[in-house]
């Protein structure tokens, strides 16, 4: 296996480090040792050293989710994430991908997604609307979560936003990013997703993950997006404060379930935060802001379903301990899978969800 | 083991455990197979395997440990429990393969019980996520070792480990009010209701320190604590190590700071010049007073005015602040020490009439013994009696022999020199790290006859010598 230096530089690093095992979603959920950043780092070091063969460790890179807890906590700066979509681009080059994940590849090649799924029906009124602005759902939503979808685009008509929905920019390149690494895939799909997009004056991004996408690794990969570029929250709070959408500061206590990727990537943990004080009250849980636990990955539930609902379950734990009773997702994933595992008593709303409640 | 035997062990543990929590993949084997101990590490750094499991299972409670360890022991397959494998003395590796019996899905946190302070885990918990639970409810285990996000409950109590408040509050042997614990015949017990009685011998004492040699903890009551209302840090540096003993042992007569670190003359000049900026000869101390503000500044007041007495200087809060927030930092890859250099932790204790005496024993043994093995020590954790010293050799890489048995050699040899240095002046094998692989040889030189009394548990409770083969001598 031959990975830059910067790779094994940081595989050298964690495989003898121990420090930030106690905030990995994955590993809190299965308590498996290998669902640490340190037990990845040392298997891809033997392969390194050709101790180990990358096919019997290659699983291991597809249970982590990438959601950088692990390079938040860490002190020293040292990004395992890095390594792990490294060495999943050498693993699609060297054909020893998980069948798994091979099948996944062969659903987004015949369907466009990995989902292997078809926009829900209820979908089809809201496409072809012309306007400026397009709402970029992105393929979680769009496949997995539609009323999320729905309700987005309801709230955003409520402003007198009349948002375009495209199936096809809906795929910014992040699933394939997740499964491949940077690979001519991945790059594929970002440059159809950056022609669609500069279609449009103002694009709103719904999910975070792809918000992320376009801001960071476009960039990084000089993928030109010239429109205009707002996460969802942020586009809600201009419409707040721009007296577009009148909010009532209910009485509900509400928690936000930080996603990690505007946590961290984007480093954006007040805006929802914002936006819940516009309706409610905020009661902070375990693990917030920046120290953001994730409550669930869409991609990664097809193929560890269990495991997901148990990192979900997890994040209840969390919610319930400190009597947080109506937890916020700002991301479909989360919201999917906190629905799914919702115990009595309890209940997740979208930041959609939670604003149409106190118009 | 032949392959069908093998098969054969393989579905009779799927059956105990569920499939899904048995695993004969190379990726579990493999990081199974590496813990925290220097050699493992420098075996792996050099592209060599370790010795390998043949299954790693992760029960969920004591009733599935209890069907793990029947199958074992009617197999007789050597079962190896593993925590968070953040040991230093190679405990976990599982050197005789077999089982390894991996402890973090008994994570369960069952009562933070705010009536009797204490929280009832799963012996799998990570300490951190056990302190998380107790600070939900505004308490706090103050069990703080640099290794609170790395290792378990299991662990620590198996190792006997200690955490930087410990002066104050006591190590983890003095924190555990009861246990529940699996015998190597798949046997479910607890230990006494209460930790402090005159029901005969001490079960939790048993137990704690045994390494996963006698049974293998699966849940326990851990003391909790009011966060203190008030912590203050004070900075000392002494002309020499022998005035800040003093000094020391004439505070502890009177009340327990919760910090108290000296570090010997190299240490200061080394270590904490370049992290905590202290640019001084001398011995450098730190302190911690903590609790009701009140007494805290009683406490401090005491402090002063001993040290004073001892012609300590004064270097005001800033330095221990620092260190405070940076302790756990040292631990970090590139700021302390790491392969390829060879370095070890020969922390040993002793009555104050003694450890001194140890300290330079052990400094002089390994200088004068090995060419370019450099010492360096704290002492930390400080009793009434006595304290500990946490000693480190270094060797750096240039003289770390290439070829990795030859290391090992040397790495073993400079052990033995160190803690038989120890063991002549009055000290002990380890003081909070544990035996394991590492120091077995050593134990029966401690103990003498005493060992007798560890081997007779053994085989009572152990007859088939299937629990953690080749660890603490026995
Ligand atoms: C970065 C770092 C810093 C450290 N700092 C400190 C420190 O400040 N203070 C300190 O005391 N130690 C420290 N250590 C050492 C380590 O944390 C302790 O030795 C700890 O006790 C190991 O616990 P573990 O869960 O990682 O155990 P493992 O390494 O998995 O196992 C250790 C031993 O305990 C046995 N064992 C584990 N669980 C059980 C159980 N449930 N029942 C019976 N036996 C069991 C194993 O078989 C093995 O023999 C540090 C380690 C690291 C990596
Ligand atoms: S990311 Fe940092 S804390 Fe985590 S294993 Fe790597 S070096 Fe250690
Ligand atoms: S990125 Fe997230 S899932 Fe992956 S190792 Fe780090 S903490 Fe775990």
């Amino acid at each position: 296996m031959r990975v830059s230096e910067n790779t094994n530089y940081i595989l050298d690093n964690c495989r003898f480090c121990w420090m930030c095992r106690h905030v990995c979603p994955i590993g809190n959920a299965t308590g498996q040792e290998r669902n640490t950043a340190r037990a990845r780092a040392l298997a891809v070091s033997m392969v390194s050293r050709g101790a180990e063969k990358l096919e019997n460790v290659v699983d291991n890179l597809y249970e982590c989710s990438l959601c950088g807890a692990c390079t938040n906590n860490c002190m020293t700066g040292f990004d395992p994430k890095e390594f792990v979509q490294t060495v999943k681009t050498q693993a699609v080059l060297e054909g020893c991908i998980p069948p798994y994940i091979a099948d996944l590849l062969k659903k987004y090649a015949e369907t466009g997604n990995v989902y292997g799924a078809k926009a829900d029906g209820s979908l089809s009124p809201l496409f072809g609307k012309k306007s400026g602005t397009l709402f970029l759902a992105g393929q979680d939503a769009l496949y997995c979560a539609p009323g999320c979808v729905k309700e987005a685009l309801d709230l955003l008509s409520r402003a007198g936003v009349e948002a375009a929905l495209d199936e096809k920019a809906c795929d910014t390149g992040a699933a394939m990013w997740f499964l491949t690494g940077k690979t001519e895939e991945t790059r594929a799909a970002a440059e159809a997703c950056a022609k669609i997009l500069n279609g449009y004056r103002t694009v709103v991004v719904y999910d975070p993950a792809d918000l992320k996408l376009l801001l960071h690794e476009y960039k990084e990969w000089g993928i030109g997006v010239h429109a205009e570029i707002v996460g969802f929250n942020a586009f809600l709070l201009g419409l707040i404060r721009g007296k577009k959408l009148g909010v009532k500061k209910g009485k509900n206590v509400y928690t936000v379930q930080d996603n990690y990727a505007y946590a961290r990537d984007l480093d954006d943990t007040e805006t929802v935060r914002s936006l819940v004080e516009c309706a409610g009250e905020n009661r902070e849980m375990l693990l917030f802001g920046k120290e953001a636990n994730l409550a669930g990955h869409l991609v990664m539930r097809t193929y560890m379903p269990e495991v997901q609902r148990a990192v979900a379950l997890k994040r209840w734990e969390n919610a319930n301990n400190m009597e947080c009773r109506t937890v916020v997702t700002e991301n479909p994933a989360e919201y999917v899978l906190l629905k799914e595992t919702c115990p009595e008593g309890s209940r997740v709303i979208s930041v959609e969800e939670m604003l149409l409640e106190n118009l | 083991m032949n392959d069908f035997l093998f098969t054969q062990v393989l579905t009779e543990l799927e059956d105990a455990i569920g499939r899904e929590n048995c695993s004969t993949k190379e990726i579990d084997r493999v990081t199974h197979s590496v813990d925290y101990f220097w050699l493992s590490r420098m075996w792996a750094d050099r592209g060599r395997r370790m010795p390998e499991a043949d299954f790693v299972v992760s029960p969920k409670d004591a009733q599935e440990v209890s069907k793990v360890l029947k199958i074992a022991n009617y197999y007789k397959i050597p079962v190896t429990t593993w925590g968070g494998g953040g040991g230093t003395q190679g405990g976990a590796i599982p050197v005789a393969g077999g089982i390894v019996l991996d402890t973090k899905r008994m994570d369960k946190i069952y009562d933070v019980n705010t009536d009797s302070m204490y929280v009832e885990c799963g012996a799998g918990a990570i300490y951190k996520h056990v302190e998380w639970a107790a600070n939900e409810k505004g308490c706090t285990t103050m069990h703080y070792p640099s290794s609170l996000t790395c290792s378990t409950v299991g662990g620590f109590l198996a190792h006997r480990g200690i955490g930087v408040v410990s002066t104050k509050y006591g190590k983890i042997d003095d924190m555990a009010l009861k246990l529940e614990v699996v015998l190597p015949n798949g046997d479910i017990i607890e230990t006494s209701p209460a930790p402090k009685h005159a029901a005969g011998p001490d079960l939790n004492q048993i137990f704690i320190g045994s390494e996963g040699t006698l049974g293998i903890i699966t849940k326990a009551q851990m003391r909790i604590y009011e966060q203190p209302e008030s912590r203050k840090f004070r900075g000392f540096l002494f002309k020499d190590m022998h005035s800040a003993f003093l000094a020391a042992k004439e505070v502890l007569q009177k009340f327990k700071p919760s910090v108290m670190r000296l570090f010997d003359e190299a240490e200061t000049v080394s270590l904490i010049k370049k992290i905590v900026g202290v640019q001084k000869p001398g011995a450098f101390m730190t302190l911690a007073y903590e609790g009701p503000k009140e007494l805290v500044e009683v406490e401090e007041k005491i402090v002063l005015s001993v040290f004073g007495k001892y012609g300590a200087e004064d270097l005001g809060s800033e330095y221990g602040e620092k260190w405070w927030k940076e302790k756990i930092t040292f631990f970090y890859p590139g700021h302390m020490l790491d392969i390829p250099q060879m370095f070890g932790t020969m922390d040993t204790i002793a009555p104050y009439d003694k450890i001194e005496k140890i300290y330079w024993a052990m400094k002089k043994a390994i200088e004068t013994q090995f060419e370019h093995v450099k010492f360096i020590a704290h002492f930390s954790h400080w009793y009434e009696w006595g304290c500990m010293v946490y000693d480190r050799f270094i060797v750096e890489k240039e003289f770390v022999p290439e070829d990795p048995a030859e290391a090992m050699r040397l790495h073993n040899r400079i052990w033995s020199v160190g803690v038989r240095a120890a063991l002549e002046n009055g000290g002990v094998v380890n003081d909070h790290h544990g035996v394991g692989l590492k120091l077995g040889r050593l134990m029966k030189e401690q103990y003498g006859p005493a060992m007798q009394v560890f081997e007779g548990l053994k085989k009572s409770l152990d007859p088939n010598g299937i629990m953690n083969p080749f660890k603490l001598g026995l």
